[in-house]
């Protein structure tokens, strides 16, 4: 009870304003919503946006002649208007590229709050749509809880998999949302392709694991006896030892990238890339004095661990939506995988076949060790205490 | 044992979450689902009117223009912002219309997240957040304000509110007292009488607003707004003390101070169904009321009366409820119980959504509907917290003291 008179104690207060009686018309009166429908097929999107035509009001003054009566030549004469609004007010992305809309046509409808602008719409995507982010911005500057609903329709491709439909609501403090698409038949295998493919690429362009990794298997090839590197005897103990410490690495990071990802734990970024910075630094000066455990894949495991956390700021990052959340996470996985075993298959077997040389000894592990230290302080310093140092 | 009962009511939310998810799901897919879009024939066909009262330009009026025009320039006025958002608020009530609430949230943009913003900013969002049913944060914001500022008495008396509203009457009673020196006094004894009816002294309470109406009656303190608010709590207290010709007596002197207040017209309406006149509830609330809360009442009396037009009705405000559950309101909850009991009879459904509306508010229609759900779906468990409440605080009335012995033999 109180509730009602308070708000009329508050308005009778500030303006002695009376409430006259109020007219019954058709229509309910709710907060504003508009209705948008996509329907994704291969590259090709159509949809179809409803927009109240008080919230249009509201921004374009649809009114012009101002009798508060909405007519059918007010929204006519003013459709190009009304589609540029809408049009700056929404952003369609395929695999982070955008696809440009267009209206192409305008009709009336009506919903339990009244008339609606109907917009039909049609977008042509770069590629076919794997993933669809839809950015949604719609009259929040001037109604806070306006809110977009969505219904996200893929259609489906060659037979083998069925129309997939989803609905989403765009409030203000979520506009940006990213949706896994079924479509074709090999949709999910190609979300898949193109996870692994980003961590592949996060290995070839992360030069810190890849430092990380070359300082860790840079002696691999060698025994240290008595403060000495000796060569290994045969191909069997370089093997078995690589294969140890990428394990006992792998096992690490995906462990912490769940839990990252997972949210189940979550460390800030700048602490997670200052220690990466550190790890490489530590293994590299360790392969010039020895102090860390013998059993280096040990060493692996432990900064696996907060490799993992890396990796994880890259996939989140590429703002994943919840539904492919586990399919990412394999994918990604995976591709970090593909990348270690590329990068092991090139160094091993140079490493292996060259382990008696003195050059190897000099140039590749210790010089190398120096330079990959020098790199990993520069980053160190960089990283944790927020300077611009260094070129990559 | 705890821990067990624990994660069993956390698998029992989360089902319920999920099932609530798909079923929005499905009431969007169905609201969109009715459109059959067209092309009108002809420029001089009407659309949509904006003004909702006679002789009102609604927000097209030159004075809201310009006003929202200099806002727009300076988004950063906290005066602006406020006088802008005030009105936005009023306009909201008086129009029943949600849509304006989001709008002076967004005039108050510049402060809206802040810890501590300006107090009237405070107030505001209180109000705001209040009316979302974000009582908690509502309650915070209140707190925050009468910290800041001690003598100010719309923040007490929305503190009171919210503090009664969610069920807290010993601190809505602290609340009013901080009143008494600070508004009319019909005021302080209407915020008393308020939370004292809760508390099993509908009597006195009753008494304490006759003798102050009759006081004040050529008191310049006492507004119309105010009168119209005491009258119609002192018409309710009359109904729970078994007093109906009281109770009409008063719910129509107040509708003569304001027939559309929906508030006062609800409660007369609850009160026609319960005495038996169904039929005076139609010429009350006309079928095409904008306000969700008479267009129950309408409809209800509507199915009792076997009108025409009964059927429709309750599928128009099945398709409002299902329009407002697409967009993940929870607001009328109370209101989509007694539809689901009412006009679906679908008793296990009203039972789910009027104890989703117990844990969040509890005011005396909200201890009915859910002791009628639970009543309705033979569910003496559901009805004990409710019972626990009524025997705690002391409530008593008529209808409610029914059930709750009809809860009681379950």
């Amino acid at each position: 009870m109180i509730r009602r008179a308070l708000i009329r104690f508050v308005s009778i207060a500030l303006w002695s304003v009376l409430a006259l009686s109020i007219a019954p018309l058709a229509h309910a009166h709710k907060a504003s919503d508009s209705y948008l429908t996509l329907s994704v097929d291969g590259a090709k999107i159509t949809g179809q946006w409803d927009i109240a035509l008080r919230d249009l009001d509201l921004v374009l003054e649809l009114d012009r002649n101002g009798d508060a009566v909405i007519d059918w030549g007010e929204v006519r004469s003013r459709q190009t208007e009304i589609a540029a609004y809408a049009l700056r007010s929404l952003e369609l992305k395929s695999d982070e590229k955008v696809c440009p809309l267009a209206v192409m046509s305008h009709l009336i409808d009506s919903h339990t709050d009244g008339a609606y602008a109907v917009m039909k719409l049609s977008a042509v995507c770069p590629g076919q749509v794997g993933a669809l982010t839809v950015n949604y911005r719609l009259l929040f500057d001037v109604d806070a809880q306006h809110r977009g609903l969505l219904k996200l329709e893929s259609l489906a491709q060659g037979g083998t998999d069925s129309t997939k439909t989803m609905s989403a609501v765009f409030p203000v403090e979520n506009a940006t949302q990213t949706f896994a698409l079924a479509g074709s038949g090999a949709g999910t295998l190609t979300q898949l392709g193109t996870y692994i493919a980003d961590g592949i690429k996060h290995i070839a362009i992360g030069f810190d694991h890849i430092l990380f990794l070359v300082a860790l298997l840079l002696p691999a090839v060698l025994v240290r006896e008595a403060g000495r590197w000796l060569p290994v005897a045969d191909m069997r103990t370089a093997f078995w030892s690589v294969l140890k410490i990428v394990t006992a690495f792998t096992i690490a990071h995906s462990i912490t990238l769940s839990l990252a990802v997972l949210n189940v734990v979550s460390l800030p970024s700048r602490l997670v890339e200052s220690l990466i910075a550190a790890s490489v630094l530590v293994t590299a000066l360790d392969n010039l004095w020895s102090f860390l455990p013998r059993k280096r894949w040990l060493v692996a495991f432990a900064f696996g661990l907060v490799h993992g956390f890396g990796f994880a700021s890259v996939l989140a990052d590429l703002n994943l939506p919840n539904s492919s959340l586990l399919l990412s996470l394999l994918g990604f996985n995976l591709g970090v995988e593909v990348g270690q075993i590329v990068l092991v298959s090139i160094l091993i077997p140079l490493a292996y076949l060259t382990r008696n040389t003195r050059a190897y000894l000099r140039i590749a592990l210790q010089t190398g060790s120096v330079v990959i230290a020098a790199i990993s302080l520069g980053w160190l310093l960089e990283r944790s205490l927020k300077l611009q140092l260094m070129p990559f | 044992m705890r821990t067990h009962q624990n994660l069993i009511d956390q698998c029992r939310i989360y089902a319920v979450w999920s099932l609530r998810v798909v079923v929005s799901g499905i009431s969007l897919i169905s609201v969109s689902a009715l459109a059959t879009p067209y092309v009108p024939r002809s420029d001089s066909i009407v659309l949509e009117r904006l003004a909702t009262k006679p002789g009102d330009a609604g927000r097209t009026s030159p004075s809201n223009r310009v006003m929202h025009a200099l806002l727009a320039r300076e988004p950063k006025n906290v005066d602006l912002a406020v006088r802008v958002a005030q009105l936005y608020i009023t306009r909201s009530r008086s129009e029943s219309d949600p849509r304006l609430l989001g709008q002076a949230q967004a005039a108050l943009g510049a402060w809206w997240a802040q810890d501590e913003p300006p107090v009237p900013v405070l107030l505001l969002r209180a109000t705001i957040r209040q009316s979302n049913h974000d009582f908690k944060n509502a309650r915070l914001d209140l707190e925050q304000a009468v910290r800041r500022e001690p003598g100010n008495a719309q923040a007490w008396l929305t503190l009171a509110t919210v503090q009664q509203v969610t069920g807290d009457l010993s601190s809505a009673a602290d609340s009013c007292n901080k009143l008494l020196p600070l508004v009319p006094r019909l005021v302080s004894t209407t915020c008393a009488a308020g939370v004292d009816g809760m508390r099993g002294q509908a009597a006195k309470a009753y008494d304490a607003l006759s003798k102050t109406i009759i006081e004040v009656a050529n008191d310049r303190g006492a507004t119309v707004g105010v009168r119209i608010w005491a009258l119609t709590l002192q018409a309710e207290l009359a109904e729970r003390l078994a007093r109906p010709a009281d109770a009409e007596r008063l719910y129509r002197a107040s509708l003569m101070l304001d027939p559309s207040d929906t508030y006062t017209v609800a409660a007369f309406a609850d009160f026609l169904v319960d005495a038996g006149r169904a039929g005076e509830v139609l010429a009350l609330i006309p079928a095409t009321t904008r306000a969700d809360i008479l267009l129950l009442r309408r409809a209800v009396a509507a199915k009792l009366m076997v009108t025409a037009d009964s059927a429709q009705l309750a599928q128009e405000l099945g398709q409002r409820f299902a329009a407002s559950s697409a967009r993940g309101d929870r607001v009328h909850l109370r209101e989509e119980a007694r539809f689901a009991l009412i006009i679906k009879n679908a008793p296990d459904e009203a039972l789910s959504l009027a104890r989703d509306n117990w844990a969040v508010q509890k005011e005396p229609l909200d201890a009915r509907i859910a002791l009628e759900a639970a009543v309705a779906a033979r569910q003496p468990k559901a009805a004990r917290e409710v019972l626990e409440w009524l025997d705690s605080t002391k409530l008593q009335g008529g209808k409610l003291s029914q059930l709750a012995i009809l809860a009681r033999a379950l």
